[in-house]
């Protein structure tokens, strides 16, 4: 077991260190470094002035030695001027006196994320703070869409070809085949608009960033729910009905056990081993759907950071996005695995 | 208000003569005050002369405190000098004041300065400063303050720095600074400008968003800690996300005496991003009082919704013109007057606001100069006459000739080109329309035989003539060149004074309309919707906030 563990997270860091070299090498493209240097410095930028700048701060260096530097292996650059040394580790410009005493790694090994030219803050301020308020938004979404999922699911499952599984059946097919960015546009102007007039939520989320309450945060809960919670449903069902087949029901009813006994007591337990998979895999799915509901709703959670990021080939702050998206969804994966086993003793990790 | 004018002079005898015009039912109220005004009457005053008492002032009935919440995307800040967005300004407006205010009707104001004084050819400006103003760190502000900002912007070397082009008739060429002597401290209050040529755009420059006074303290790390001479502070910066000044309290604000206000404890502004169906979810869910302001089609849901609309006609506008240097099969159609003048006559510039705009503009009168502009002319109305028109075109032998009209492809500057094209039509000339896609279009922009171009709002007219219409200037898009309104422009350009300079303005924007340089239909207006219960928030003509006018209804 401790070996597998260690096993998931080696290919965890192979994954995230592959990923970030992609995106490392993509952000610092030349075209990309030229946007970056007109959207810092001046529009009207001449091309001498693009590398002037772009030499002053660094990027003109090979690709292998900035992202090792990135990484914190190497060491960070300095560059002497007339006013006094400017680097990686070194804030603004200082004395050779400072500048001899600041450290000379300073990459994501040494705690150190970098520095984000969009928002004019340190990443791993950044990060933190708008990964607090997806957390936020995410776990209104898991509260609302599993409970919810697995009931539409066993109730279904739970007589096959029923009117009620058929009514909930067309009801988890149409939500999860309605992308978050349709349902949130319709919600919007139902719900939320003068266009029908019914008013009862807000269009946007952005107080709720402060201060979430019913009345501005449900829209984009439920826009990000209903699409799992189809999927979730439509895997509970089938595993409900499989279980509710299996032998051990059919003497269960012969011996005169009580529908709803059957149900909660001899059927649910088996029937939600593998929903439990589908729960933990709908993760970087939810990551995904963040994206568009936090820019529709103009909530400044992470996704809205990794859209204002790519958009402004915000280097530092785009790795550190897919850093931390590559832990999520390695992580989540291996919560899954582990405990499948746990509820499933059929199965062992050797 | 005791003095009838601003400047304590005796009353303009235009402002009299539009007085009667009012009295006669020549002139909406609007329209009067707007003229009168810029002659330099007070508001009162202006009332006065059509016996009108003045409504209350909207400030004197604003209550004390209160937070507005303001749609506004929130940028970066860097020094003030490069500010590229007004947004920047108004984010450290509350703070960061300005020398010169810009205001909606065209005027402009003192704040840091009391008054200013122009010689005669506009090559001397001495700088009054106003007494008794205090930086917020608890410095006096002298003339000191206002030489080093001025070296500032002189400062052509600085990247980006936007402020060297306002300024560049003081600025040497050799070393990239401000000439020696050029600016020179006459003493605490006082401050000269000494200029080698003729330049009366200096009070505009220093008016724009880039030119923020800052303290000898000032740093770029730290916004929130910089000292200014404003009402506010910045207390909480966090780009694209949300901005935040609060009152100072512990700051005594000169323009309390002098302008009143301010009256909001504290201003919000919140980022909802670039998409304008956010923001009017923003104000439909009260997430915010007040947008920055309103565009396109949501301008009219807005409305439908109840808001309180803010409407402020500028100088933004389209010009659709021949141009005349420029051949097709081997000759030059719009070389002969009259072809132009039958392109004129037959455009009705209401009908290209309606189709071309919706109606979100005010017409113009083909010679590029707006009522807002302090040298506004008003001249004769033209006609508008097909038939004449027809007429005049057959006279040039013209009227088999296909005219090809080029535009950009895009909501409405392609539409207003339709709306011209298809009057053409009706007048019964040959029009072919062509429409280049946006990456193509502006290669090319100033040789096209006919073609539009959009140009922007200008605090003086005669900016945009000596930027477009003077002979040989790279954006003199018309291929014209007449020596007798380039000698006009020249005077034009030395008179400071906007009454001297309006009889030279008269004469130069005749000229342009008896030669029919171009179609130049309508105006663009600026909207702002905001919920009801602000005063003072209205929109402004260059999207500046002016913080200390803000507050809640009482």
């Amino acid at each position: 077991m401790g070996l597998f563990i260690l096993r998931r997270s080696g290919v965890m860091i192979l994954t995230a260190l592959c990923l970030t070299f992609i995106v490392f090498f993509l952000t610092n493209l030349f075209p990309n470094l030229e946007k970056l240097a007109k959207t810092q410095g001046n529009f009207r930028m001449s091309d001498e002035a693009v590398i002037s700048w772009l030499t002053k701060e660094g990027y003109m260096q090979p690709l292998p030695v900035k992202y090792g530097q990135w990484l914190g292996v190497l060491p960070g650059w300095t560059l002497e001027t007339e006013d006094g040394v400017t680097g990686r580790c070194i804030d603004g410009t200082a004395d050779a006196a400072t500048a001899a005493d600041a450290p000379r790694f300073c990459g994501i090994l040494q705690g150190d994320w970098g520095y984000s030219t969009v928002f004019k803050d340190d990443v791993s301020t950044i990060i933190a703070t708008r990964l607090g308020l997806t957390g936020k938004l995410m776990f209104w979404v898991l509260v609302l869409m599993i409970p919810s999922a697995l009931l539409v699911g066993v109730l279904a499952g739970m007589r096959e070809g029923s009117v009620t599984d058929r009514t909930l059946s067309t009801f988890s097919i149409i939500t999860t085949a309605t992308p978050e960015y349709v349902s949130g546009v319709i919600f919007i102007a139902v719900f939320a608009s003068s266009a029908v007039g019914l008013k009862w939520f807000k269009g946007t989320a952005t107080s709720a960033m402060e201060n979430a309450n019913f009345e501005n945060f449900f829209l984009p809960v439920l826009t990000i729910s209903l699409y799992g919670m189809g999927y979730i449903a439509r895997m509970t069902r089938a595993s409900m009905t499989e279980v509710m087949t299996a032998q051990y029901i059919r003497t269960a009813r012969l011996k005169g056990v009580s529908f709803p006994n059957i149900v909660l007591k001899h059927a649910l337990r088996n029937a939600l081993i593998a929903p439990f998979t589908v729960i933990m895999l709908q993760f970087p799915w939810l990551l995904n759907g963040v994206v568009i509901v936090e820019t529709l709703f103009n909530y400044k959670g992470f996704g809205w950071t990794l859209v204002q990021a790519a958009g402004n080939n915000d280097i530092e702050l785009l790795l550190a996005v897919s850093v931390v998206s590559v832990i999520v969804v390695l992580v989540t994966q291996l919560i899954s695995d582990i405990g499948y086993v746990y509820l499933n003793p059929r199965i062992r990790i050797s | 208000m005791t003095e009838p004018t601003l400047d304590q002079k005796p009353v303009h005898w235009a402002a009299k003569m539009h007085a009667r015009e009012y009295n006669e039912g020549k002139l909406s109220r609007r329209e009067f005050l707007t003229r009168a005004t810029s002659l330099g009457l007070t508001a009162s005053a202006a009332y006065g002369l059509i016996g009108l008492p003045a409504p209350a002032q909207a400030q004197a009935s604003a209550q004390d405190g209160g937070v507005l919440r303001v749609q506004m995307s929130v940028r970066p800040l860097k020094d003030p000098r490069t500010y590229d967005w007004s947004e920047m300004g108004n984010q450290t407006r509350g703070t960061l004041e300005y020398l010169v205010e810009y205001n909606s009707d065209g005027s402009f104001r003192g704040m840091l300065l009391e008054s200013w004084e122009i010689n005669e050819d506009a090559t001397q400006y001495t700088l009054n400063l106003r007494q008794g103003v205090k930086w917020n760190n608890g410095d006096d502000f002298t003339a000191e303050d206002v030489v080093r900002n001025i070296e500032r912007w002189c400062e052509k070397d600085a990247e980006g720095n936007s402020m060297a082009g306002r300024f560049a008739t003081m600025i040497d060429e050799s070393t990239g600074k401000a000439m020696d002597g050029a600016i020179e401290v006459v003493d605490d209050h006082t401050v000269r400008l000494n200029l080698p040529t003729s330049d009366i755009s200096l009070i505009a420059g220093m008016s724009d968003y880039p030119a923020a006074i800052v303290h000898s303290t000032y740093q770029n790390d730290d916004f929130t800690q910089n000292v200014g001479t404003g009402p506010y502070l910045l207390t909480e910066l966090e780009v694209g996300v949300k901005c935040t000044l609060e009152r100072n309290t512990d700051h005594t604000w000169w323009g309390t005496e002098v302008y009143g206000g301010p009256y909001l404890d504290r201003i919000e502004y919140i980022d909802f991003g670039t998409d304008p169906s956010a923001w009017m979810a923003a104000l439909e869910s009260e997430e915010v009082d007040m947008l920055h302001e309103s565009v396109g089609e949501f301008i009219e849901v807005l409305d439908g919704l109840g808001f309180v609309k803010s409407e402020i006609p500028t100088a933004s506008t389209i010009v659709v013109r021949p141009n005349q240097l420029a051949e097709v099969n081997g000759m030059r159609p719009y070389a002969d007057k009259r072809v132009r003048q039958a392109i004129q006559m037959a455009v009705d510039n209401a009908v290209c606001l309606e189709l071309g705009y919706s109606n979100l503009g005010r017409p113009a009168e083909n010679h590029h100069v707006a009522p807002m502009h302090p040298e506004y002319a008003e001249l004769p109305p033209q006609q508008v006459d097909p038939a004449a028109a027809k007429a005049l075109m057959e006279e040039a032998g013209m009227l088999d000739f296909e005219h090809e009209l080029m535009s950009i492809d895009d909501d409405w500057r392609k539409n207003t080109c339709d709306a011209v094209a298809a009057q053409l039509r009706d007048a019964g000339f040959k029009v072919k329309r062509t429409v280049l896609p946006g990456s193509t279009f502006w290669n090319d922009w100033t040789k096209y035989p006919f073609s539009a171009t959009n140009w922007n709002h200008r605090p003086l007219g005669v900016q945009i003539h000596a930027l477009a219409y003077k002979s040989g200037e790279a954006w003199n898009e018309f291929g014209w060149e007449n020596a007798e309104f380039d000698a006009l422009l020249a005077d034009a350009l030395k008179l400071a004074d906007a009454d001297q300079r309006r009889e030279v303005m008269a004469k130069m924007e005749a000229l342009i309309q008896e030669e029919g340089v171009t179609v130049q239909p309508y105006w663009r207006s600026l909207y702002r919707h905001m919920r009801e219960g602000l005063v003072g928030t209205d929109m402004h003509i260059a999207f500046e906030h002016h913080h200390y006018k803000w507050g809640f209804a009482a």
